[in-house]
């Protein structure tokens, strides 16, 4: 049986995956490399899994960002600020921006922190910081 | 290709539903089409019945619903399929229709869209459409569609220089084509001072993903909008003598990667380009051509993305045009004269079928007083689903 609980983001850290074929780097990951073609297999049951690469802690700059005052069911905020992110290895990630004032461009940092709590699952995910 | 026709039309009003039944509201709609196509006795001349919906295994604990719609319609043994491909899912429905029709399988299709969200309070609403996005690098952190929108729209006007004044613009222009609309959610005008320039603006025009405003995005609607096509070479065409048809000249559909973020250039909305690069090969026709069109603006800002992506402005110009008034009812380039989702509203399934609902009735000239355009040859719809991941096009020209 397939164990699909790989895709459960419970980690205190978020991963790319790279390509074993062509090294490309991949957040998130797809199944089948988009450059060389390689496969990638999570149950590691048919080809190898991709190795995986720490994103948390790495420095990036702002590229846009929105304060959103309607949040979805599960959340109980008044409001929260989210952003997207070029990372220093020229990956972009979509995360939570713990800046009051941002400024699109600046320097900030990828922590990796909770940003979602259901029952039984602790979901931990990027929360983009000052730098 | 086989030419196919559109020869019956039908819609219901946007807006709160929730105490009707989704498969009623649909039959509505559909019965619409059907009388004004002139074959409500006849209606088993449909082969087909396709129906587009999001949400009503999630919103509405239904499921099988195109089977359902046939048989409370009357129809069986009519062929019936469901297409779910979130908010283009009404514009997929009729491009599978088309393709039905065009590879001689059938003669006549029905394409039939609807969608009941407020059944469900708006922030189970929000968190459903924000299923589409990617579950691990999106959804996960509370993300919706409206953030993206915001996003996105910092981006825009960082990069291009629009301002919130502009969209303000946009919203105004959708309101007063959406005032004359009898099926518009909101049927109220509103004025540049009212939401952008009193000192009131900002309570009436609340931020809700900023930079984007209330006034900045589209309600959460209920309704339904139905298409009855055939097969122009068809025997069956007997039948469509009601109405004048109007003709499905151009489709194109294409899809980009589903984290927004792995764009290479996030601004650029590449489905969108390559659907109508395929419609406008298809028709025969170029940006130039187009008479009014009918762009997905669930956010404003996609009208103006949509309207420079597609060839009708150049990159950055199109604030140019919505400052002249070009776009407006009576301008060079009527955008959204149905009131768009801004103000007609967004009932997901429902959309891409009213979009196109809109270019026929105003090909045929039946548009209300005050926003029919002027003497219209082609009308070109954008039906966007998730941000810009799934994109379908449609251009309609008069017989």
């Amino acid at each position: 049986m397939i164990d699909f609980s790989v895709y459960y983001p419970r980690e205190k850290d978020v991963f790319a995956r790279k390509c074993p074929g062509c090294g490309t780097l991949y957040y998130p990951a797809p199944m089948v490399c988009k450059k060389c073609h390689s496969r990638r297999d999570p149950s590691g049951a048919f080809f190898s899994e991709w190795e995986k690469v720490s994103l948390g802690g790495l420095k990036g700059k702002l590229l846009t960002w929105t304060k959103l005052y309607n949040l979805p069911k599960g959340f109980n905020q008044r409001y929260l600020l989210f952003g997207i992110v070029e990372l220093e290895n020229g990956l972009r990630a979509t995360g939570r921006l713990s800046v009051e004032h941002p400024k699109t461009g600046m320097d900030v940092v990828a922590r990796v922190g909770l940003v979602r709590e259901k029952i039984d699952e602790d979901v931990y995910g990027f929360i983009f910081e000052k730098l | 290709m086989r030419k196919i026709a559109i020869t019956g039309i039908g819609h219901t009003v946007f807006g709160n539903l929730s105490d009707f039944d989704l498969v009623d509201i649909m039959a509505y709609a559909s019965l619409d089409a059907m009388e004004d196509a002139g074959i409500l006795d006849k209606r088993d001349i449909i082969e087909q019945v396709i129906v587009s919906n999001m949400g009503a295994g999630i919103l509405n604990h239904q499921t099988g619903i195109a089977s359902s719609l046939v048989s409370r319609l009357g129809l069986e043994p009519a062929m019936a399929e469901l297409v779910e491909n979130g908010p283009a899912s009404g514009g997929s429905a009729i491009k599978i229709g088309f393709m039905a029709i065009a590879s001689g399988f059938v003669d006549v299709v029905m394409v039939t869209g609807g969608e009941v969200m407020r059944g469900v309070t708006g922030w189970e609403a929000t968190d459903f459409v924000a299923t589409l996005l990617h579950p691990e690098a999106e959804y996960n952190y509370g993300l919706t569609l409206p953030a993206f929108g915001g996003m996105y729209t910092r981006m825009y006007m960082e990069k291009y220089g629009l301002t919130e004044k502009d969209l303000a613009l946009i919203a105004v222009k959708d309101h007063e084509n959406g005032s004359k609309n009898p099926y518009a959610h909101v049927k109220v005008p509103c004025t540049l001072e009212g939401i952008f320039e009193s000192p009131d603006a900002d309570v009436v025009n609340n931020p809700i993903a900023e930079p984007l405003r209330l006034y900045g995005m589209c309600p959460v609607s209920d309704g339904a909008a139905s298409i009855i096509m055939c097969a122009a070479d068809s025997p069956k065409m007997k039948y469509f003598t009601q109405k004048a048809p109007v003709y499905i000249v151009g489709v194109g559909s294409a899809t980009d990667t589903h984290c927004i973020h792995q764009r290479e250039n996030p601004l650029e909305l590449k489905a969108v380009r390559k659907s109508a690069e395929m419609a406008f090969k298809m028709a025969g026709l170029n940006p130039g051509d187009i008479s009014f069109a009918e762009l997905h603006d669930a956010f404003v800002i996609l009208e103006v993305a949509i309207s420079e992506e597609i060839g009708f402005f150049n990159r950055g110009k199109a604030k140019e045009a919505i400052r002249r008034g070009e776009t407006r009812i009576n301008g060079r380039l009527p955008l959204n004269t149905s009131g768009g989702l801004k103000a007609k509203g967004h009932p997901l399934g429902a959309t891409g079928v009213s979009q196109v609902h809109e270019l026929v009735k105003q090909l045929r000239g039946e548009a209300e007083e005050g926003r029919q355009v002027k003497n219209p040859k082609h009308g070109l719809a954008v039906n966007f689903g998730g941000f810009g991941n799934n994109v379908v096009t449609i251009i309609c020209s008069k017989g």
